[in-house]
């Protein structure tokens, strides 16, 4: 327990760190009323994290069971010291409240309650989006680090590398290469979004912090937008495509990214995940825009592109950014439609991605394992059936694989039907608190209309345990489960 | 002093597969979005035929 405690407290310097960055923000634009409350909350988080090194230093390296603890905890953590400026800036009407956005910044979720977002200070507006992009880039330093060393999580391994080093190097070193790709992306999106929002007449000063914002919540499927309205406000085509580009390529797996831009551009028609996301996505469109063509509701092509193809990507890619308003998605969408955009919020984007959900590589192995079993009874008993599938390297499909895939995708479907009870409980409609407990627990932010500051605390509470569940694939929070039973345990016999 | 000239040429050499990869990723997201287009317009001419 001391050395989770005294990595945790060692981590909780970097959030103080950070809780300094929207400083910059408040004093270009002479918010000078908002930077004490940014002070203190890094201040008290500096305070209490060296206080705890003091008097838990220890020099015992962290295993894995460690690690996954220190994982599950550190999101918790970041999220009680994170929710501090909201809270105390009165953008949110609770601490509750600034906890819940807290969480869904940290986990780039997406669902928000924070009060009045069109009038918030700019400072606190451009943290929302910072806390996304922060918390997307550590979900992929995390996944490649810490998830991949499990036996469970193999296929996820970034070229074998988290086993052969140690857990401290291998962070630092991993770290290093996902910011540059991720500032890479998140650069080029902030000059296409300034770009396009000048052209669609916004202001120079507007285009340019509206691009940063949708740029880092893009890039990490997170989904905050500045405005209420979201993806609505600008109203236009090419910021919904640049925006479509943006989060398509923060949804991609990290080691595709790093064989794509080392020189392995076949990978791109390859690669297991590549190719599952691409059939589910088109499937998915092809439902859903005729769904909604059929019935009516979109007549036009430009139409169906806009709406039923953004927010089918959107909830695919796990980002949350809506082109329809909440309210209108119930009542306008219908329950088939809202059925079949929960399952694909489910399926989620690529591992070691920014993006959550069950993770396109293990629908892929999934699907491939069912095909293996399809053959082998088609078969003669003694044909030997073997299944391969490409990911950076063709790797034989063997029963652990196909049983971790498994394995997770169960504990997501299990995280998403206890969710969808406990909503249902609260009185909401079966297809409402599906597609809303979807967006929870898939890490996507798009919301029938149920988050709002007026709901239920305990509902408030169980979106945020599913928001951090789902982010961290349920193992570590399993782990973390395991850890404080066998503490207990031991605890009661002595 | 200690400044090198800067040679575009030099920079596209020593950058080549980045700057391709992020071309190609780029094409990629362009090709799921055309796929999604070219959906969009055919369920449309189906429904405008039948």
């Amino acid at each position: 327990m001391k050395v989770i405690g005294f990595n945790l407290c060692k981590f909780g310097n970097i959030i103080g760190a950070l809780l300094l960055v929207p400083i910059i923000v408040a004093v270009f634009y002479k918010e000078f009323d908002i930077i004490p409350h940014f002070l203190i909350a890094s201040s008290a988080t500096f305070i209490l994290c060296n206080v705890g090194i003091h008097f838990l230093r220890t020099t015992k390296e962290m295993e894995l069971k460690h690690a996954l603890c220190f994982a599950a905890l550190t999101w918790i953590f970041c999220m009680l010291l994170a929710a501090i400026p909201f809270w105390s800036t009165g953008s949110t009407g609770s601490y509750l409240d600034a906890n819940f956005d807290a969480m869904s910044g940290f986990t780039t979720t997406g669902l928000s309650l924070v009060r009045d977002i069109d009038h918030l200070p700019y400072s606190i507006n451009f943290y929302r989006h910072f806390l996304q992009f922060v918390g997307g880039v550590g979900i992929i330093v995390f996944s490649l680090t810490i998830l991949a060393r499990s036996e469970m999580s193999s296929v996820l391994a970034f070229k074998g590398e988290a086993r052969e080093l140690g857990i401290r190097p291998s962070i630092v070193r991993t770290s290093r290469i996902i910011l540059g790709i991720a500032i890479t992306f998140m650069v080029l999106g902030a000059v296409l979004f300034t770009a396009v929002g000048i052209s669609e007449g916004a202001g120079v000063g507007t285009s340019i912090f509206d691009g940063v914002n949708y740029s880092m919540a893009a890039y990490s499927t997170g989904g905050f937008a500045p405005h209420s309205q979201n993806m609505l406000f600008y109203h236009s085509t090419p910021y919904e495509v640049v925006a479509l580009a943006i989060f398509l390529i923060g949804s991609f797996n990290f080691t595709f990214h790093y064989a794509v831009l080392g020189g392995k551009r076949r990978e791109i028609f390859k690669n297991i995940e590549i190719r599952t996301m691409f059939i589910t996505l088109t499937l998915s469109t092809l439902v859903i825009s005729g769904l909604l063509l059929f019935s009516n509701v979109y007549s036009s092509s430009a139409m169906l592109f806009r709406k039923a193809f953004f927010q089918a990507a959107s909830a695919h890619t796990t980002t949350g950014f809506g082109t329809v308003h909440p309210a209108q998605i119930p009542s306008l969408w219908g329950s088939a439609v809202m059925f079949i955009m929960s399952l694909i919020m489910v399926l989620g984007a690529c591992a070691n991605s920014t993006g959550g959900g069950i993770k396109a590589i293990r629908v892929g192995v999934i699907a491939k394992s069912f095909f293996r079993e399809i053959k082998k009874a088609l078969m003669p008993k003694t044909a030997w059936v073997t299944e391969k599938f490409h990911h950076i390297e063709t790797t034989p499909l063997t029963d652990t694989i196909a049983r971790g895939a498994m394995l997770i995708a169960v504990g997501y479907i299990f995280l998403f039907a206890v969710g969808t009870t406990v909503t249902v409980l609260h009185g909401y409609n079966t297809s409402d608190s599906m597609y809303e407990t979807a967006s929870a627990v898939g890490n996507v932010g798009l919301s029938s209309g149920i988050t709002s500051p007026a709901m239920p605390a305990l509902l408030k509470v169980t979106y945020i345990f599913l928001m951090w569940a789902g982010r961290l694939e349920i193992m570590a929070v399993l782990a973390l489960m395991g850890f404080a039973i066998l503490g207990l345990r031991r605890g009661i016999k002595k | 002093m200690g400044l090198r000239k800067f040679s575009l040429r030099e920079f596209l050499k020593k950058n080549f597969d980045f700057i391709t990869g992020i071309l190609s990723e780029v094409g990629l997201t362009a090709l799921i979005m055309g796929v999604a287009l070219a959906i969009c317009l055919l369920l449309v001419f189906i429904k405008s035929v039948f």
